[in-house]
C-alpha cells in the first residue's frame, strides 16, 4: 500500500511571524491520481504548495517523495527526480519563442547547459520534440511566436507544454485556472485530464466545478490544517466543509 | 599603547562617519529602493558648503551644522522631485546609473571650481585643545564628533521608531500602495525621506570638515567603503547600520595599529567573510527561498537568430581592417581594448542583468600580470597575455563565488567593493610600482614571428584578439548555456523549476566576463607598454558602464560603438580637464532619462532588426 | 417653475446613490479580471459582493480605491468621478479600505497601526472608543502588529479605518479564516457601524455571514455582476455559488 504513495508529508508545519500558515499537515498523494488541495481563502493552500515544491522551507515536518526524504532538497534538483511544477501567474519566458521555451525544459537532459562554446544549433534536434509538445497543448505551428504575444490562456498552455517537457512523474499545478477566461476553462480541463494519464497530479484550485470533474481525491484545508479528505462527493457532503466554505451563521 | 589607542580613536571617528552615511543610505533605500550613489558627493557638498560659508560669508561651524544639512537636503529633495523620481518605474539598475551620473556631475563641477587640493577648515574655538585622560591625550573635537554622531544616529533612530512621521515612513517602506490608499501622500514622503538621507550625509560632511581636508573628491572613496559597510550590516535595520558603522571603524583602527598595510582592505575582507557565512548581512533579513516577484520592466532588447548577425559582423571586421588607413592606429587600438572591455561588461549586464560596478579590477589586474610576466619573467607576449587573462579569470572566480550570493543592487555594491580592495592591493603591492605604475613593458615578438613593436602588425594582432573576444562573447550568448542565462534573466523561479541552479550559471558567466575583461587589459598593457593604477580605479569601472550604456545595453555592436564614442570624447575633450567628468555625468543622466536603448538600440529600432 | 426645478434636483440628489459604479474594467498587467462591473450603494446601506474565489470581488474593491490595478470605466462617489484620481485622493474623498490580507504593518505596534490612517473627515471614532469596542486591542496596544492572532489582526485592520471619519467602508473578506466566535463579534461590529450611519461595501464568501448583516447582495461571476437581490430574497439562487453540490 505504501508503495502506492508517491508524495507524503509528515507533520508539515510552516510558521510566519508566529502564526502557523500550515500546521501539522499529513498529506498522502497516491500514484496515478489527480489530487486537489482546496479550501477557503487563507486556508494555507499556497503556502502548502510552496513547501511541496521547495520554494519555501518548512518550520517543522518532513516531505517524502518516492520513498526519499526531500525536506532539504533544493528546488532545482526536483526536476531530475521527476517532479515538475507550474505557477499561479503563468510562468513563461516572455521574450523567447515558443520553441525556445519548451526546448529549455528539454535541453537540461543533454548535459550541455554549461557549454558556452557550443552553438545553439546543437539544440536544433530538440525542435521536433518541442513542436510535438506544443501541438499536444494546441499550439501547433506557433513555434516561432514570442511567448509575450500569446493570450493568457495560451500562455497557460505553453507553460503546460514546458512542464511536460521535463517528463514528470508528478505534476504540481498551482491554480491552473487562475486568470483563465471562461471560454478556455473547458479546454484547459481537458488538457489536464489528458496529461494526467500515466502521471500523478496534485493541484491547488479554486474552481470547484473543475475540481469536481477532474479529481479523484480532494483534501480540504482550513486555517492551515486538514479538515477533510476523500472523493469530491464525500467532502462536499461533509457539514464541516460546507461550513468552512459558506461560513457558520453567527446567530 | 598611546599609538594604539590613538589609532583606535581614529577608527571610531571613521566609524562615526560610516554610521551616519550608511544610516542615510539605508533610510533612502528602504523607501526609494535605490542605492544612492550620489551619497558620497552629497557628503562632500556638506563639507565644502561649510567651508564656502565660512570663507565667503563668515558663517561659523555651529551655524553650518544647522544650515548646511538644510540646504543640501533641500537640493536633494529638488533632485528627487525633478530627476530621480522618473526612474522608479524602470529597472532598479537605472536608478543606480542615474545617481552615479549625478555624483560625477557634482564632483566634476566642484573639482573645476575648487581644484582637487585639500582646504583646511578650522576647528571651532570651543572645541580646540585636548584633554589628557592619563592613558592618552584626547583632542576635544574628536571626542565631540563621536558623541555628536552617536547623538545624531540616536535621534534619527528615535524619529523613525518613535514618532508619528516615523510610523508613516516605516509603514510606507513595508507597503506603499496601502499607505497611499489610506490617504497619505507617499510621493511627498519619498521626497522628504530622500532629503533626510541627504541631509544626514551633509551633516556628516560638516562634522568631517575640521578633521579631514575639505576636497571635492573626499566622498568618492569613502562611499565605496560605506557600501561595504552596508553589505556587511545588511539594510534591515536602523540600529544595524549604526552598530556596523562604528564596529567596522573600530576594527579598521585596530588593524591600522597592528598591521598598517592591511587597514585599507580589512573592511573588504570583512565583507567577504560576511558574504560567505551570512549572505544577507549581519542585520539583514534572510532570503526566504527564491523570490517569486518578477520585474515587469525587465524587457530584454531585440534578439535575433545568430545568422542574422553574419553580415553585420563581417562588415564590422572589414571596416576595422581598413580603418587604420583613415584613423590614427594607436587611437584605434585604444578603442579596441576598451571595446573588448565593454563587450565583457555588456555580457553581464545586457544579457544576464548583473551590473558589475567594479569591472576595472579585471582589466587592471590582468595588465599588471601581463606586464610582470613579459618584463620580469621575460616570457613572450602570448604567454603574458594568457597569464593576464588567467589571473583575471581566477579573480573572477573568487569574487564571483561571493558576489552571486547577492542580487541586483547588492551585486553592484559587492563588485565595487571588491574592486576597491584590489585597488588598495595594487597601490601597496611592490610588483605594481605603486603610483608610478609598471612601465616599459616589452612588446616582444608574438609566436617569435610578429614584431609587436611595429605599429601596423601590432594593430592587426590587436584586431584579431578583439575579434576573438567578440566572437567568444557572441557564441556564449548563442549557446545552450546562453539559452539558460536568458531563461534565468526572464524568469528566475521558472528556470529553477525546470532544474537549473541560477547561481552556478551566473558564476560561469561572471568568470567568462572577467576573463574577457582580462584579455582586454592584457592587450592594453602590451599596446601601451604600461600598467597603471588608473586601470584599476573605480572611474575606469564607471567609464565601461558608460560605454555600454551609450552604445546600447544588451546589443551586440553597442560596446564597440560606445567605446568609440567615449574614448573619442575623452581624447577630444582632454584639454577641458575635469569638465570631461561633468560631461560624462551629464551623458549618464541624459541616457538614463531619455536614451536608455543607446545608439545601437536606437539604430536597431529604426531599421527594424536586431544589432 | 423655478421652485419645482430646485425641488426636482433636490429629490434627485436624495435618490442618487452614494456610490455608483458603471462599466468598471480592471486588469493586473495583462490578466483582465473585471469586465464591466456595475452596481450602486446608497447611503447607510450594507451591501455585499458575493461569489466564488477569483471572480473579481477583491479586484473590485481595489479598483474602487485605486490600488495596484489598471482600471477604466466610471466610479462616482457623492457626485464625484474617482476613476482618474490617485488612491490617496480617493481616500480623502471619504472611502476607507480594509484589505483582504489585512495589511497590518509588522514594523508598527498596535497603537501605531491604529493611528496610521490620517483623519480625513469628522465623525470618526476616537482611540478610546476604539479600545472600548475592541478591548483586546487595548490590552495588546504595545505589541508588534503582526504578533497578534488572526482574529485580533482582523479587528485591528477594521478598527484602524474607523478613526478616519470615512463615510464608505470597503471591507474585504473580513471573516476569512476566522473562528466562529470571532466572526460573530465582527458581525456585531458591522451592525453597530451601520446603526451609526456608515455605509459599507462588503466582499464575502461566507454567505451566512453576509446575510446576517447586509441589506442587499450582488452576485459576481467572471468580473461582472450577474444577479442582485435584497437580503432574505435569495430563494434558490444559492446554486450560483459555483458548486451546486457544495451547498446542501
Amino acid at each position: 500500500m505504501s508503495d502506492d504513495i508517491i508524495l507524503e508529508t509528515k507533520g508539515l508545519t510552516r510558521e510566519f511571524a508566529g502564526f502557523a500558515a500550515v500546521s501539522d499537515v499529513n498529506l498522502q498523494v497516491h500514484r496515478g491520481t489527480i489530487h486537489a488541495l482546496i479550501g477557503p481563502n487563507g486556508a494555507g493552500k499556497t503556502t502548502c504548495f510552496n513547501l511541496l515544491t521547495k520554494f519555501l522551507q518548512p518550520t517543522r515536518g518532513q516531505i517524502w517523495y518516492q520513498g526519499q526524504d526531500i525536506t532539504g532538497t533544493r528546488p532545482d534538483k526536483l526536476v531530475a527526480m521527476g517532479m515538475a511544477r507550474s505557477f499561479q501567474i503563468s510562468a513563461v519566458f516572455p521574450y523567447l519563442s515558443l520553441i525556445e521555451n519548451v526546448r529549455l525544459a528539454l535541453q537540461r537532459r543533454l548535459g550541455t547547459s554549461f557549454h558556452f562554446w557550443r552553438s545553439t544549433s546543437s539544440l536544433k534536434h530538440l525542435d521536433s520534440r518541442a513542436e510535438e509538445l506544443l501541438k499536444s497543448v494546441g499550439l501547433a505551428g506557433m513555434g516561432h511566436t514570442k511567448a509575450v504575444d500569446l493570450s493568457y490562456g495560451r500562455k497557460r498552455a505553453l507553460e503546460m507544454a514546458t512542464t511536460l517537457a521535463t517528463d514528470p512523474v508528478l505534476l504540481l499545478l498551482d491554480e491552473p485556472m487562475a486568470g483563465v477566461g471562461h471560454e478556455d476553462i473547458d479546454t484547459l480541463t481537458e488538457l489536464i485530464r489528458t496529461v494526467a494519464v500515466g502521471r500523478t497530479v496534485l493541484m491547488v484550485e479554486h474552481n470547484l466545478s473543475v475540481v469536481s470533474t477532474l479529481c479523484n481525491t480532494v483534501t480540504v484545508l482550513r486555517r492551515g490544517e486538514i479538515l477533510a479528505e476523500g472523493s469530491y462527493d464525500e467532502v462536499a457532503g461533509n457539514p464541516q466543509v460546507i461550513e468552512a466554505y459558506l461560513g457558520a451563521s453567527d446567530e | 599603547m598611546q599609538a594604539f589607542l590613538s589609532q583606535v580613536l581614529l577608527g571610531l571617528i571613521n566609524g562615526a562617519f560610516y554610521a551616519m552615511l550608511s544610516l542615510g543610505l539605508a533610510v533612502i533605500f528602504g523607501l526609494l529602493n535605490i542605492i544612492n550613489f550620489a551619497h558620497g558627493a552629497q557628503y562632500m557638498m556638506g563639507a565644502l558648503a561649510a567651508w564656502l560659508l565660512a570663507t565667503y560669508f563668515g558663517v561659523n561651524y555651529w551655524a553650518a551644522l544647522i544650515v548646511v544639512p538644510v540646504i543640501v537636503g533641500g537640493l536633494g529633495m529638488l533632485l528627487e522631485k525633478t530627476v530621480i523620481r522618473r526612474t522608479y518605474r524602470l529597472e532598479h539598475l537605472f536608478g543606480l546609473l542615474l545617481t552615479l551620473g549625478i555624483a560625477s556631475i557634482i564632483e566634476g563641477l566642484f573639482v573645476n571650481y575648487y581644484g582637487a587640493v585639500g582646504r583646511p577648515y578650522p576647528v571651532p574655538s570651543m572645541l580646540q585643545g585636548a584633554v589628557n585622560l592619563g592613558f592618552m591625550v584626547l583632542p576635544l573635537y574628536r571626542a565631540w564628533v563621536i558623541v555628536a554622531s552617536l547623538a545624531v544616529c540616536l535621534i534619527t533612530w528615535a524619529v523613525i521608531e518613535r514618532t508619528k512621521l516615523g510610523s508613516y515612513l516605516r509603514a510606507a517602506t513595508e507597503n506603499p500602495p496601502l499607505v497611499l490608499a489610506f490617504g497619505i501622500n507617499v510621493p511627498r514622503m519619498i521626497m522628504l525621506t530622500y532629503g533626510l538621507g541627504v541631509g544626514l550625509a551633509a551633516l556628516a560632511g560638516v562634522m568631517a570638515a575640521p578633521i579631514y581636508q575639505v576636497n571635492p573628491l573626499m566622498g568618492s572613496n569613502l562611499i565605496i567603503v560605506v557600501f561595504a559597510v552596508v553589505v556587511i550590516g545588511g539594510m534591515g535595520s536602523i540600529m544595524g547600520s549604526v552598530v556596523t558603522g562604528f564596529g567596522v571603524g573600530l576594527i579598521e583602527g585596530i588593524t591600522k595599529a597592528l598591521w598598517p598595510e592591511a587597514s585599507g582592505v580589512v573592511v573588504f575582507v570583512l565583507m567577504a567573510i560576511v558574504l560567505l557565512i551570512k549572505p544577507a548581512g549581519l542585520f539583514g533579513k534572510p532570503f526566504s527561498g527564491a523570490t517569486l516577484a518578477l520585474d515587469p520592466e525587465a524587457r530584454p532588447p531585440l534578439a535575433g537568430e545568430p545568422r542574422q548577425y553574419l553580415v553585420p559582423i563581417l562588415a564590422m571586421a572589414a571596416l576595422l581592417i581598413v580603418a587604420p588607413a583613415f584613423i590614427y592606429p594607436v587611437f584605434l587600438m585604444k578603442v579596441l581594448c576598451f571595446a573588448l572591455f565593454a563587450v565583457s561588461f555588456n555580457l553581464l549586464i545586457g544579457f544576464v542583468g548583473l551590473g558589475s560596478f567594479g569591472h576595472a579590477m579585471f582589466l587592471g589586474l590582468a595588465g599588471y600580470v601581463t606586464g610582470h610576466v613579459a618584463r620580469n619573467w621575460g616570457w613572450p607576449p602570448e604567454f603574458a597575455i594568457l597569464g593576464g587573462t588567467a589571473a583575471a579569470a581566477a579573480l573572477g572566480l573568487v569574487t564571483g563565488v561571493l558576489a552571486v550570493r547577492r542580487q541586483k543592487i547588492y551585486f553592484a555594491m559587492v563588485t565595487l567593493a571588491f574592486a576597491e580592495m584590489v585597488y588598495f592591493f595594487c597601490v601597496q603591492a611592490p610588483f605594481t610600482g605603486g603610483e608610478d605604475g609598471m612601465q616599459q613593458i616589452p612588446q616582444g615578438k608574438l609566436f617569435e614571428l610578429i614584431d609587436l613593436a611595429q605599429t601596423m602588425p601590432l594593430y592587426y594582432v590587436v584586431l584579431c584578439i578583439f575579434l576573438l573576444g567578440f566572437l567568444i562573447a557572441f557564441r556564449t550568448i548563442n549557446s545552450p548555456f546562453g539559452q539558460v542565462l536568458k531563461a534565468i534573466r526572464e524568469n528566475e523561479p521558472r528556470a529553477i523549476s525546470l532544474g537549473y541552479n541560477p547561481d552556478r550559471y551566473k558564476l560561469l558567466i561572471f568568470v567568462i566576463s572577467a576573463a574577457l575583461a582580462g584579455l582586454a587589459g592584457s592587450m592594453k598593457a602590451i599596446v601601451f607598454q604600461i600598467a597603471s593604477l588608473q586601470d584599476v580605479y573605480h572611474s575606469t569601472s564607471g567609464d565601461v558602464i558608460l560605454m555600454a550604456l551609450v552604445g546600447g545595453l544588451g546589443t551586440i555592436f553597442g560596446p564597440l560603438v560606445g567605446a568609440f564614442a567615449i574614448v573619442g570624447m575623452q581624447q577630444y575633450l582632454a584639454p577641458l580637464g575635469q569638465w570631461v567628468v561633468v560631461v560624462q555625468g551629464v551623458i549618464f543622466v541624459v541616457c538614463v532619462l531619455t536614451f536608455r536603448q543607446g545608439i545601437i538600440g536606437l539604430l536597431a529600432r529604426w531599421i527594424g532588426r536586431p544589432l | 417653475m423655478n421652485d419645482s426645478k430646485t425641488m426636482n434636483v433636490a429629490t434627485a440628489r436624495l435618490a442618487a446613490p452614494m456610490l455608483q459604479v458603471r462599466n468598471l474594467h480592471a486588469a493586473y498587467g495583462e490578466s483582465k479580471v473585471l469586465h464591466g462591473m456595475a452596481f450602486e450603494v446608497h447611503k447607510g446601506e450594507v451591501v455585499t459582493l458575493l461569489g466564488r474565489n477569483g471572480v473579481g470581488k477583491t479586484t473590485t474593491l481595489k479598483a474602487l480605491i485605486g490600488m495596484g490595478v489598471h482600471r477604466t470605466g466610471s466610479v462616482i462617489f457623492e457626485g464625484r468621478e474617482l476613476i482618474t484620481l490617485p488612491s490617496n485622493d480617493i481616500a480623502k474623498a471619504g472611502i476607507a479600505y480594509c484589505p483582504e490580507e489585512r495589511g497590518i504593518f509588522s514594523s508598527l505596534d498596535v497603537e501605531e497601526n491604529l493611528l496610521l490612517p490620517p483623519v480625513i473627515g469628522r465623525g470618526g471614532m476616537t482611540l478610546d472608543q476604539l479600545y472600548e469596542l475592541f478591548p483586546n486591542l487595548y490590552e495588546r496596544r504595545h505589541s508588534q502588529g503582526t504578533k497578534l492572532s488572526g482574529g485580533e489582526q482582523q479587528m485591528l485592520a477594521m478598527a484602524r479605518i474607523l478613526r478616519t471619519g470615512a463615510t464608505l467602508l470597503l471591507l474585504d473578506e473580513v471573516t476569512e479564516g476566522l473562528a466562529p466566535v470571532i466572526v460573530k463579534k465582527i458581525g456585531a461590529v458591522v451592525r453597530q457601524l451601520k446603526a451609526a450611519g456608515l455605509t459599507i461595501l462588503l466582499v464575502e464568501q461566507n454567505v451566512r455571514f453576509a446575510e446576517s448583516v447586509a441589506d442587499r447582495h450582488y452576485m459576481v461571476e467572471h468580473g461582472v455582476v450577474v444577479d442582485t437581490y435584497a437580503n432574505g430574497e435569495r430563494g434558490d439562487r444559492h446554486e450560483t455559488l459555483g458548486s451546486a453540490k457544495l451547498s446542501s
